[in-house]
């Protein structure tokens, strides 16, 4: 390193140092940034698609145009509120300098043990009871999966990097083991699932006939608790602190095992609401392919809001319109839906790669 | 074939792509860039190289195809981490997401469409021998070239000049600064390199292991790469036994299932990924401090953006 070591200076100057600081690197992606990202990232896009044989301006008015009816507008607004509890979930931790990518395998756990308290419960027990037990499920089954990283880092110093990632898998595995077998739909045809819940286990809507459902109170109320926890509690500073510099942290006296636990258990809860959110408010059922890559999106998601809760719920409605748009790919200009995850790659390597102020000097 | 032969040389077939992922990977960490975008990097090569191979008929021109193309992903990542200083850990992960992208935009056509795929050789002699024959000298040139490439690996790190500056970057950048060489250089090679090799295992996955293409069917094989290397503690020799362990629990789900052995499906396909956890937890406590310097810096400290 080219400047003095942390070591070097006393833990409390250190600390009181590391708040000023802290706010010039957490201050979010500076505006030319986004405003290059998100003018920049169609062109190359487009270009991609050009290759194919698509003309990207008659794909970007068809996507456009899928998005204004209002039908599509409220599939976007609810799987924005998939998006932004898998956002928030990799948020928390990331504020803490850790990197969970593994919100694709905690929303499936969370909508495993949602769905098992909701198959069990849902003909005997009145709504709000099942509803309220299904969440603590999710947000529990995803804490626990989260929990596992974490400890691997704690105790083993695995990276959880590596570690979430695997366990995406095996959670994944796990699920479809369930669905194949123990939990499968009787009477269900063609893809295998479980059984669809009864309507005392599904999110209640805001208005019959439409899909919204109140998901997005959830979701708004995690975004409200988590930018409270973050800017007003001790323990969100605490997590910042360590996020920012752990050794000063450390000098400090706090607890940067639990902090960091801490944050990942956070982190997977918040997964596991999502994970319960859309089982329970779209799906009602355990599918294979349900997850549709929220975990991996509400990766993007994150990094693109700088981690911080108002702006992750800004990018989450962005990049569920991005996703949706996926879908008017696949039926109008004849690509497969995935593709649009080009477009998403590279306004979040636009981002990454304007947010350099501050840097410390590579070695 | 019995069941233990059968799964060790389809360890051995099925392991060779990780282990040229692996391989690549090892390069870039040790000169100090970790490189998570590795299954992008297999991805693009495994369709680069059933493309090509689909449209000009030879697999080894779809192999260049492969390893060009994996190493234009990585490229990528080496532009914006090396030269804009971006997160390592995210941007990988973001590469990977391109690499996906990609990959499903340009493969759709090459979905169910037939190649002439490198065909296994046995080689005369040495497929002989009880055992050590039918599980090692069977295969595709691929997996044969990978043989070679693993040593080549260990005396390039070792006993070479350039891989004197590949650990020296890793290492003490400032000592190689000292003596007149750019360590971002150095950097910036080994991750291309890491990509060329990525692309050569997708290579190996899709015009000979599988001779097929589909989205996303390297299936986590990068990851498992990029974990093996960790538990090799950076050492290309002791990724060969990790590769095809990893291989072999592949191999094992077809394996059964073609004997009418009914062990759940499932729990055998997250046993690879298991292992792998498991293996991290055993070894990595004593592995994480083999860790090149530089690496221990993006591990330990992933700064909060």
């Amino acid at each position: 390193m080219s400047e003095t070591s942390v070591l070097e200076r006393p833990a409390a100057e250190a600390v009181a140092e590391a708040k000023p600081s802290l706010r010039d690197r957490l201050a979010g992606v500076p505006w030319l940034g986004w405003v290059v990202a998100v003018a920049g990232a169609p062109i190359i896009f487009g270009a991609f698609v050009a290759v194919k044989g698509v003309n990207p301006i008659t794909m970007y008015a068809d996507m456009l145009a899928s998005l204004t009816t209002p039908a599509q507008a409220e599939t976007v607004i609810i799987r924005a509120v998939v998006l932004v509890l898998a956002g928030l979930a990799v948020a928390v931790p990331a504020r803490a300098g850790l990197l969970n990518v593994g919100g694709e395998g905690q929303i499936v756990i969370g909508a495993v043990c949602a769905a098992g308290v909701g198959l069990l419960t849902d003909q005997r027990l009145p709504g709000i009871v099942v509803l309220v037990l299904m969440l603590l499920a999710g947000a529990a089954g995803g804490a626990l999966w989260a929990g596992l990283a974490a400890g691997l880092r704690l105790t083993v110093k695995v990276n959880e990097a590596i570690s979430t990632l695997l366990l995406n898998f095996i959670a994944l595995d796990l699920m479809l083991g369930l669905i194949y077998d123990p939990w499968k739909d009787a009477s269900g045809f063609g893809q295998p699932s479980s059984r669809p819940l009864a309507d005392a286990a599904r999110l209640p809507l805001f208005t019959t006939g439409h899909k919204l459902n109140i998901g997005l109170v959830i979701a708004v109320l995690a975004v409200a608790a988590v930018w409270w926890a973050m800017k007003k509690t001790e323990w969100g500073f605490r997590l910042r602190v360590v996020g920012g510099n752990p050794e000063a942290a450390r000098q400090a006296g706090m607890r940067v095992g639990l902090l960091l636990l801490s944050a990942m258990l956070v982190g997977g809860a918040l997964a596991g609401l999502a994970g319960m959110v859309h089982m329970s408010g779209t799906e009602f059922k355990l599918r294979p392919g349900m997850t549709l890559n929220f975990g991996y999106i509400g990766f993007l998601v994150s990094w693109l809001a700088g981690h911080r809760p108002l702006r992750v719920a800004a990018a989450a409605v962005l990049l569920a319109a991005i996703a949706m748009a996926g879908d008017s790919l696949q039926i109008n200009s004849g690509l497969p839906a995935a593709s649009v995850n080009v477009l998403m790659a590279v306004v979040l390597l636009v981002v990454l790669g304007s947010n350099v102020r501050a840097r410390k000097a590579k070695p | 074939m019995n069941l233990i032969t059968e799964v060790c040389a389809g360890g051995v077939r099925g392991g060779t792509s990780i282990l040229y992922a692996a391989l690549g990977e090892t390069i870039a960490e040790r000169a100090g860039v970790i490189y998570l975008g590795t299954e992008g990097s297999m991805l693009t090569g495994a369709l680069a190289a059933y493309a090509v191979t689909a449209s000009t008929g030879s697999p080894w021109v779809g192999l260049v195809a492969g390893a060009v193309a994996g190493a234009l992903l990585a490229l990528v990542h080496a532009v914006v981490v090396l030269w804009r200083g971006a997160n390592q850990l995210a941007t990988g992960f973001v590469v990977l997401f391109l690499g996906l992208g990609l990959t499903s935009l340009f493969g759709a056509a090459y979905v169910g469409r037939e190649i002439t795929a490198f065909q296994a050789y046995a080689i005369p002699g040495l497929s002989k021998i009880p055992f050590v024959g039918e599980v090692l000298f069977h295969h595709d040139p691929l997996t044969y070239l990978s043989y070679l490439v693993a040593p080549a690996m260990w005396w390039l790190l070792y006993r070479s000049r350039l891989g004197l500056r590949v650990r020296g970057a890793g290492e003490r950048p400032e000592v190689l600064r000292a003596y007149g060489h750019s360590p971002t250089l150095v950097r910036y090679l080994a991750v291309v390199a890491a990509g060329l090799l990525a692309g050569v295992g997708g290579a190996q996955l899709s015009t000979a292991y599988t001779n097929q293409w589909f989205e996303n069917m390297t299936a986590g094989r990068g990851f498992i790469a990029v974990a093996l290397v960790i538990f090799a503690a950076w050492h290309p020799l002791r990724a060969v036994g990790g590769a095809y362990l990893f291989g072999a629990a592949l191999a094992l789900s077809p394996a059964l299932q073609a004997r009418g052995i009914g062990l759940n499906q499932f729990v055998l396909d997250a046993l690879p990924y298991v292992v792998t956890l498991l293996a991290l937890v055993v070894l990595g406590r004593r592995r994480a401090n083999a860790a090149p310097d530089g690496l221990a810096q993006v591990f330990d400290m992933t700064p909060a953006r």
